[in-house]
């Protein structure tokens, strides 16, 4: 899903305020992207007004990558659709 | 719904930083309407700006924090945390209509995503039906 992996890029790359090519797939959003919890949350949040998903508290723990949250993303849109 | 003592039992912010007197609707965890009243006498008015009396946005955005704050943590939702410390994240508020003295500044905050620790809210400050301020605010919360 190559929409899904730029919005999402997109979103985290405005949050933790760097460009969008730092946001590679397996950037670490914490050492490397200076992300902190209060970002994350946003990012969570982030994703579920834009895809109308409810993503529980302990995911949270998952986002660590653009890789992992895309595919949190696309778990709970299947589970939406399904 | 509650007075200035309830309000100051629950804020950690004490005179001359409390920027909410009265709540009006408390659903704890879910809502919140809060109001403050500007006087001529608020202190920052001697210098913003002088004979140009403007509430400073910076304290209209604190006014919508404080609200979240007793949102959350009135005594009927978390008993009796004293030692809780409260960081400011992220603001994106936008202001639309300036306020000054003699206005009632009320705030709404409701949440938009909460977990243990940290929060995501929405807050609107209207004054006399006219918007004033809206937009969203990140924290994180710290018990001691």
């Amino acid at each position: 899903m190559p929409d899904l992996e730029n919005e999402i890029r997109n979103m985290i790359a405005q949050i933790v305020e760097k460009d969008p090519s730092q946001v590679t797939l397996d950037a670490k959003f914490f050492e490397e992207l200076g992300m902190d919890s209060m970002m994350a949350l946003e990012i969570m949040a982030g994703m579920e007004k834009k895809y109308k998903i409810t993503i529980p508290e302990e995911k949270l723990t998952k986002l660590t990558t653009l890789r992992e949250t895309v595919a949190v993303a696309k778990e709970y849109l299947e589970k939406k659709n399904a | 719904m509650l007075n200035i003592e309830e309000i100051q039992k629950i804020l950690p912010q004490k005179f001359p930083f409390l920027m909410i007197d009265r709540v009006l609707e408390l659903e704890p965890g879910k809502r919140i309407v809060a109001l403050k009243n500007i006087s001529i006498n608020e202190s920052f008015f001697g210098g913003h700006f002088p004979g140009q009396p403007v509430m400073p946005g910076v304290l209209i955005i604190e006014a919508m924090a404080q609200a979240a704050i007793i949102m959350f943590y009135a005594p009927e939702n978390i008993p009796g945390d004293k030692q809780a410390s409260y960081y400011l994240g992220s603001v994106k508020v936008r202001f639309l209509s300036p306020l000054t003295a003699g206005d009632q500044l009320k705030i709404e905050v409701e949440p938009i995503k909460v977990i243990s620790g940290a929060g995501l809210v929405r807050a609107k400050a209207s004054a006399g039906g006219r918007e004033v301020a809206s937009g969203e605010l990140s924290f994180s919360v710290k018990h001691g």
